[in-house]
């Protein structure tokens, strides 16, 4: 403090006598300076001094300095240590941190707003862009920070700004060479921030050869014994990759994958070692990784190449000795029982490799049995069995020959084989005293089923020994019974989605399930239900689906449940539009769009678990073929003899149906969005104009009063400091200005989406209208809802 | 797998020349009619021969439109060749070749091999600048010519093929530093002087499959 006093008062020329002079004087004074001394000492004395009254004062130093700053920044850009304390300064009065020093925190966001100041001139951050290229630390140190402090204020601008401004995002890569590790581990972390989601500089990234210098600093670091830098590297790659369909393909292209096999090395005496925290961030980003390449979000020939690369870099392979390792924390082993889901899944090549891995268990097991002890396992964690459930539905994706293998190990068999096996281990969770395991092994069950009529029936053939002496039931009758007697809402959803997939497209499942006692009177006593508790409207939709592919898979080999006999049950029990009202309580359930948005079961809690994925699938392709039959078998039974629609007609009705329901409410939403924008914008149009006016008046006396101090009417003691307007009101005023240009855009935006989706219903409106008068052509009487709001003229069609 | 030389390309020309679907078509040997217009740039690589060498292309396929011109200048300066399109039935996009080739000298380094191609020469019946006037201006401004059709795949193959070839052989004549990843080459992994021997490093055993380190 005393050398900044000394300083300060060789740059103002000795101590006034008299009182101390003010932060805000000493502040001009300097800033007066900085800007008219010819001297080069005077301006970097001036700068420096600046440079320490920037945290203290900083809200004086920004409003009173910023310009004076930027001028230096370019008249005095071959000075280092000049521009040091300028991008210093600059950096402190940006900053989103509050410092110690500082005195009253009149803003809090002081530093952003100082920052939107700043940024406004986008030439300001391509002059702080190019301080990049000087290799003198007192500069490109400093220049890091800066970019740094802005980016973290605003993100969104800053990516714009470097992104159009030349070669921004290349003189970022390039210092990420920098063999200073203060300056590439700070880029580093530059680079995570202003890469994340923006593709553009994402791609940019990519190709200034992004992943083969962040594969040496990983190597450089150790692998994944690598310190926290190592991460870095992995979010950097991480956020490279994710969701870029370009730069995956990039990185698979240029043999990344294989480079990765190193990140996979466990050593064999982990167990001593020990996971260190930093190792189990590191295979965490890893894994992370992995799956973004094989993402089922993915294209599928981008991730079907991705598994290929993957297994013959032997990262299956390692994947799976970590699976098997032990000592292995259970947060890892489950992302990597994850990871390996996606590693194979709907690669055959891969699911058979993964059905040959062996646990090293006394006496050895297979992995997928060990894996699935646990899924049924309720003392093991919650996300760890979801994590096995998801690779084992991944192990039977689209693989016929995995599917009949476990279905085999539950046929009555020759050998007298006592190993436990899959389909045991499933049969026994499925009607355990946990509900848990009950829903995991009867969804796991159902994935040996879809799409494989032969396994449909193959498991019809499943006996089940019940109590001792008693005649040994089929496993359909018994999930038909269990369903019936447990009181557990979970494991009935289980075993109802079991079921609907098991007897879809199986007309012999559907005869024996119509032969279980109580079976269908259980069905029809929850469709026809008329309360309800939670989640049971539910369960009612799931009765009511599987009710309707017993009508549907019908072949009327049982007297009493005839096509015919089922479909009157229905509709005298039930109701035909009841029916139909409680089979869309599945699709408007919201844990149904939570299971449809992709095959991973997502849940945070045990009772998260409800629908699943393919289940949802299924509903979703039968739902229409069930009404439909259900309406023709009605109109067979009015005597009506005209053929009905075609299943495919049907079906694209109510297609169009849901798309124009669902544009009518994104339509209105849209209009509702519309109506509280434009409010908004007026509101800030008001407010704008308010504050343009006071500022108007504020200069005006500001003229006004410079006028009278120059004829030396005002004593200058009154004078208040006008210099500039009100910084606050000068900010806030800049702020709404922004803010009513984005709300005009956003509006903008809106009237484009809302003229997009009206054109879209426009052309649905002729689609249905066409397929109307086909509908009608063939005979079909259709009840014309909204004919008489139909503007297009319907001989125009065709 | 393995390649003895790197190449970065970057395709430009006018939004709808053709860029996209002559980059699908080498890549992939198909032709879409509706191709989705291009966002920023995407990503295509293949694998060609020359001198009996292994030559990996990696190709950038560009955005036309103004509004994605400053994001296509960050490609300038790290690719070795280039591939300027126009559409030979649209005049105006001969007119602009001036301005893209303006453009692509100003950012890209001095060595970097243009190929001017003239796309869809299917469309005779629709052509609207002569095969002389692309010579013509190929000849004035020092570079390869050739028109194309993504379509047929007339030309394709050696459209990308022979700007590959330049920049070979300004390799052998030494014209580029080949050490310096920013002129869009790298030497491949076997062929790096400073690195001859086997990859030492690998997972534990058994390790089949690529080859590089
Ligand atoms: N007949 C014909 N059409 C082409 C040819 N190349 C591209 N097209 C069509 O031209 C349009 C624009 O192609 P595109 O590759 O998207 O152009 P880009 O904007 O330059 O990428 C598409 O409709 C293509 O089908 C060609 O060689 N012959
Ligand atoms: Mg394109």
């Amino acid at each position: 403090m005393e050398y900044f006093k000394s300083g300060l008062k060789s740059v103002l020329g000795g101590p006034q006598p008299g009182a101390q002079p003010t932060g805000a004087e000493t502040i001009e004074k300097l800033v007066d300076r900085v800007t008219s001394s010819t001297l080069l000492e005077d301006r970097r004395d001036a700068c420096r001094a600046l440079k320490s009254l920037s945290k203290k004062y900083r809200l004086e130093v920004g409003t009173q300095g910023m310009d004076a700053l930027k001028q230096t920044l370019e008249v005095d850009r071959a000075n280092c240590e000049i521009i040091g304390y300028c991008l210093d300064t600059l950096c402190n009065i940006t900053s989103s941190d509050t410092f110690e020093e500082e005195q009253d925190l009149l803003n809090i966001n002081i530093g952003e707003q100082f920052t939107e100041i700043f940024i406004k001139n986008t030439d300001n951050v391509s002059l702080v862009l190019s301080f990049l290229e000087e290799y003198d630390f007192r500069v490109r140190w400093p220049a890091v920070k800066l970019l740094t402090s802005l980016l973290k204020n605003k993100p969104k601008d800053i990516q714009d700004i470097v992104l159009v401004s030349p070669m921004g995002v290349s003189k970022l890569m390039d210092i990420l060479a920098d063999s200073r590790e203060v300056i590439r581990n700070h880029v580093l972390l530059l680079l995570i921030q202003l890469t994340k989601g923006n593709a553009n500089i994402q791609k940019i990234v990519a190709f200034e050869n992004a992943f083969d210098r962040l594969f040496e600093v990983i190597r450089e670091e150790g692998w994944l014994d690598g310190g926290i830098v190592v991460e870095d590297c992995l979010l950097l790659m991480l956020n490279l990759l994710k969701n870029n369909t370009s730069n995956i393909n990039f990185f698979k292209e240029g043999s990344y994958i294989q480079k990765l096999t190193p990140m996979f090395v466990i050593p064999d005496n982990i167990e001593e070692l020990g996971w260190s925290p930093q190792k189990v961030s590191n295979i965490h980003c890893v894994l992370q990784l992995v799956r973004t390449l094989v993402s089922p979000n993915n294209p599928v020939q981008i991730t079907s190449v991705c598994q290929k690369n993957l297994r013959n870099a032997n990262l299956l392979e390692a994947l799976c000795n970590i699976l098997m390792a032990n000592g292995v924390p259970a947060d890892i082993l489950t992302e990597t029982i994850n990871t390996v889901g996606e590693v194979i899944r709907g690669n055959l090549n891969n699911q058979e490799y993964f059905c040959t891995v062996m646990a090293p268990s006394n006496p050895p097991r297979p992995a997928i049995v060990v894996l699935l002890m646990s899924m049924v396992n309720e003392k093991q964690p919650f996300s760890l069995r979801c994590a096995v459930l998801y690779c084992f539905q991944s192990f039977l994706f689209k693989n016929e020959i995995g599917q009949q293998q476990v279905v085999q190990t539950l046929l009555p068999s020759t050998n007298n084989n006592t190993a436990l096996t899959t389909g045991q281990l499933l049969c026994g969770g499925l009607f355990s005293s946990d509900s848990l395991s009950n829903w995991f092994s009867a969804v796991a069950l159902s994935h040996t089923l879809i799409e494989n009529p032969a396994q449909k029936e193959q498991l019809l053939r499943v006996l089940l020994a019940t109590n001792l002496g008693s005649q040994p039931v089929s496993l359909l009758h018994q999930c038909a019974t269990f369903m019936q007697q447990t009181n557990k809402l979970q494991s009935k959803i289980g075993l109802l989605m079991l079921l609907a997939t098991w007897m879809s497209h199986c007309t012999q499942a559907v005869a024996i399930f119509l032969n279980v006692p109580g079976a269908m009177a259980f069905l029809t006593a929850q469709t026809s239900a008329t309360e309800y508790d939670n989640n049971e409207e539910l369960l009612q939709g799931l009765c009511a689906f599987l009710m309707g592919i017993c009508v549907v898979f019908n072949d009327n080999t049982v007297a009493n449940y005839s096509k015919e006999n089922l479909s009157q049950l229905i509709e005298k029990r039930v109701g035909l539009e009841m029916y139909i009202s409680k089979l869309s309580e599945i699709s408007r359930h919201e844990v149904y769009g939570r299971a449809s948005k992709q095959p991973q079961t997502k849940a945070k809690y045990p009772n998260d678990l409800i629908l699943e994925f393919e289940y949802c699938k299924l509903f979703k392709a039968l739902e229409s073929v069930i009404v439909k039959t259900l309406g023709a078998q009605k109109q067979l039974s009015n005597d009506m003899t005209e053929l009905s629609l075609s299943e495919q007609e049907n079906g694209l009705l109510l297609q169009y149906k849901d798309v124009i329901r669902d544009q009518d409410r994104r339509l209105q939403d849209l209009n509702k969005d519309l109506m509280r924008i434009t409010q908004e914008r007026d509101n800030l149009q008001v407010q704008n104009e308010d504050l343009r006016q006071s500022n108007l008046q504020l200069q005006d006396e500001n003229t006004l009063l410079k006028a009278q101090l120059s004829a030396g009417t005002v004593n200058s003691e009154t004078l208040p400091n006008t210099e500039l307007p009100d910084p606050d009101l000068l900010l806030k005023l800049k702020q709404l200005e922004k803010e009513v240009s984005e709300k005009d855009s956003e509006l903008e935006q809106l009237h484009k989406d809302q003229d997009d989706l009206l054109e879209l219903l426009t052309d649905q409106d002729v689609k249905l209208t066409t397929f109307k008068n086909r509908l009608r052509d063939l005979g079909e009487n259709i009840e014309d809802e909204d004919s008489d709001n139909n503007s297009i003229d319907e001989t125009d069609v065709k | 797998m393995s390649y003895a030389y790197l190449f970065k390309y970057i395709i430009i020309g006018d939004t709808g020349v053709g860029k996209s679907c002559l980059l699908l078509q080498f890549t992939d040997k198909r032709f879409q009619p509706v191709h989705d217009l291009t966002i920023g740039v995407e990503f295509g690589a293949r694998m060609i021969t020359i001198d009996g060498k292994q030559i990996k292309l990696q190709i950038w396929d560009t955005a036309g439109q103004e509004a994605f011109r400053s994001i296509t200048r960050s490609y300038y300066r790290g690719a070795a060749g280039a591939l300027l399109v126009y559409d030979i039935t649209r005049r105006e996009t001969f007119n602009h070749l001036t301005t893209w080739l303006e453009d692509a000298r100003q950012h890209s380094n001095s060595n970097m091999v243009i190929m001017l191609i003239g796309n869809k020469s299917d469309l005779e019946s629709r052509r609207e600048v002569k095969k002389e006037e692309g010579e013509a201006f190929a000849r004035e401004h020092g570079l390869v010519f050739m028109e194309t059709s993504a379509k047929t795949a007339a030309n394709v193959e050696e459209a990308f093929i022979n700007t590959a070839r330049e920049i070979y052989e300004k390799i052998q004549e030494g014209v580029f530093d080949i050490n310096n990843e920013a002129n869009g080459i790298k030497i491949g992994p076997q062929h790096s002087p400073t690195n001859p021997s086997l990859p030492g490093a690998g997972g534990q055993g058994g390790s089949q499959g690529g080859g590089c380190c």
